[in-house]
């Protein structure tokens, strides 16, 4: 039984939008294999390639060059066996008929689907239940909050029980208690047995729900991991503000295990990168031991991650 | 019943129809046009025109030219609601997000756009309700229809002649440049050249070979002829023409959605967005 996606060399070079444009490479022969009943993670910075690679295996955009199947079908050739295997959520609030309802909006994306009327009936029904909008079903979609809106997004992406679904970006402007529950709803997809493909920007969201994770960028795809190493990273990568701190006592914060630099900011202030587990409670004794009391920590950035990674293994990840 | 080829050479029968995509449009446009009642507004128009026709033909003793009034009012409605609400199903589901979802649906999309221009085009029939009951409540005037059948076979060409033309409005207004500023300037020369005002023949002569190229002036000449009491002159080639020119229209619309729908894959934008 082929992999759920399979993905070979596929590129995909957008054309110059102007005659001073130049021509966009999005995605840069990738390979990626999602096996059947696994949640993908597709972790990447803003234009890195992830929603290309969703329209490619969609069948709304052609690649350039490469071969891309869904369920052992071309997304090329086979376009009409991909389109009724494949389920798309696109993030954001759009995509819907604001002025319809949600029962209205997922009949109509069941007829496209050619689901049957008495089976779209029964199955809008479970899917707004299961969403958490069967109270709000016969309401207009424009009254939505978005974190309703996306989903009934996700419900759609459903009616027409897709084996295989991509989530691009689902839970973007979503407040944390919508997108706690949007896991847990990828979450019993995955109980399903359904393929996810998911993408995000966001490493503790992949850390959370995927079973495995591939970082992309640039339109090359950096390497596949499991979420435990995004979650060691995100712990193990991160900076420390701290003022005032005398430069003697950043001294100290340099030479502790783990610290990988120590900038100042402002006038009397210092930031500190660490890049071990550990480092950052030895950073946050020191400095509370020194009497600092006005310390901010954060996490990195993806591309800081992304910096510390491709710096230290080059990308042959 | 119908089948779809698997890759192993088994054929998988399936139970429900292909063309699920035309009656998912129809409906969908239905269910917009039951939420939302200004995309109806050409309908609110006709009331007005047809009182403004029918005082001026009156106020000038002209009542041999009632049904003109009345049929104007009715033809302006169904081009306007063409222009105006179906010319802009494409571009509204460009600027709403759902084209790329419904593009990667199992259905064809250009199959869904002909079913919401079909109701669109079904729905603006009630004008000529509308224009009929007009002229009769606040004029007390019945316009008669001597050719019934006739007039009613008519209608129904050029109303499928408005499919055509509606569909290619669409496409074509997503697929241009400037094209709001095209859909803004198309209806009026296209009211002329249609002769919804006044009958072609009654037209400067070197605008007759432009006419003659628009359905609408073909569908409003026999229409005006139905509601005359003499026989109606050429009935079947003239209703042939409306066919022949609606037909063209919506093979060119067809033609235009399937290369906006291919371009969009292969460029991924959809038109000039």
């Amino acid at each position: 039984m082929p992999p759920a996606v399979e993905i070979v060399g596929l590129t995909r070079v957008y054309p110059p939008a102007g005659k001073r444009a130049t021509a966009r490479t999005a995605l840069d022969g990738i390979d990626l294999v999602v096996e059947r009943g696994e949640v993908h993670g597709l972790l990447g910075p803003n234009g890195a390639g992830k929603t290309t690679l969703c329209k490619i295996l969609s069948t709304v955009l052609l690649p350039t060059a490469g071969v891309a199947r869904v369920d052992g079908y071309h997304v090329v050739k086979d376009t009409a066996q991909v389109r009724a295997r494949i389920g798309i959520v696109f993030g954001g609030e759009r995509g819907l008929y604001t002025r319809l309802t949600a029962r209205q909006n997922l009949g109509y994306w069941a007829a496209l689907y050619r689901v049957p009327r008495k089976i779209a009936t029964r199955r809008i029904v479970e899917l707004l239940d299961r969403v958490g909008l069967a109270d709000r079903a016969d309401e207009r979609v424009e009254t939505f909050s978005r974190g309703m809106k996306q989903r009934l997004h996700l419900a759609r992406g459903l009616v027409a029980d897709q084996r295989v679904l991509i989530l691009d970006e689902p839970t973007t402007g979503m407040d944390p208690v919508a997108a706690h529950d949007f896991r847990a709803l990828v979450r019993s997809m995955r109980a399903e047995s359904r393929t996810v493909l998911l993408t995000t920007h966001d490493m503790a969201e992949a850390e959370a729900i995927c079973d495995r994770v591939t970082m992309i960028d640039g339109g090359r795809l950096l390497g596949t991991e499991d979420p435990r190493t995004i979650g060691r990273w995100i712990s193990a990568y991160e900076r420390v503000e701290a003022r005032p701190v005398p430069g003697s006592l950043a001294a100290s914060l340099a030479a502790l295990n783990g610290v990988t630099e120590v900038e100042s900011i402002d006038d009397d202030g210092v930031r500190v990168h660490t890049a071990a587990e550990g480092a950052t409670q030895a950073v946050l004794r020191t400095l509370v031991d020194a009497g600092v009391t006005a310390i901010t920590t954060g996490r990195p950035s993806l591309e800081e991650v992304y910096l510390h990674v491709i710096g230290a293994r080059g990308l042959a990840v | 019943m119908t089948s779809m080829d698997l890759r192993d050479g088994r054929t998988l029968r399936l139970p429900w129809p292909r063309h699920t995509g035309f009656v998912a449009g129809a409906r969908l446009q239905l269910a917009i046009f039951r939420r939302g009642w200004d995309s109806l507004l050409a309908l609110v128009t006709v009331p007005l025109f047809t009182i403004a026709f029918l005082a001026i033909t009156r106020h000038a003793g002209r009542t041999d030219l009632t049904a003109y009034a009345v049929l104007a009012p009715a033809v302006v409605a169904v081009i306007g609601m063409a222009i105006l609400t179906s010319g802009e199903v494409v571009t509204q589901d460009r600027s709403n997000g759902s084209l790329e979802l419904a593009l990667a649906a199992p259905s064809r999309f250009p199959i869904v756009v002909v079913g919401r221009v079909l109701v669109v085009t079904l729905v603006s029939l009630v004008a000529v309700v509308e224009a009929w009951l007009v002229a009769w409540i606040v004029f007390g005037v019945r316009v008669p229809v001597p050719h019934r059948t006739a007039f009613a076979g008519a209608l129904a060409v050029a109303t499928l002649a408005t499919v055509g033309t509606a569909l290619l409005m669409s496409s074509v207004f997503v697929a241009a440049r400037s094209a709001r500023t095209f859909q803004n300037t198309i209806s009026y020369p296209l009211y002329l050249l249609g002769g919804a005002f006044v009958p072609v023949p009654l037209l400067p002569g070197f605008l007759h070979p432009l006419c003659r190229a628009v359905y609408l002036s073909w569908a409003t000449d026999l229409l005006r002829d139905c509601l005359a009491t003499k026989p109606v002159p050429d009935f079947w080639p003239r209703l042939g023409a409306v066919a022949g020119l609606g037909a063209v229209g919506f093979a060119a619309g067809y033609a235009i959605l399937i290369r906006v729908v291919d371009r969009a894959r292969a460029t991924g934008r959809v038109g000039h967005e």
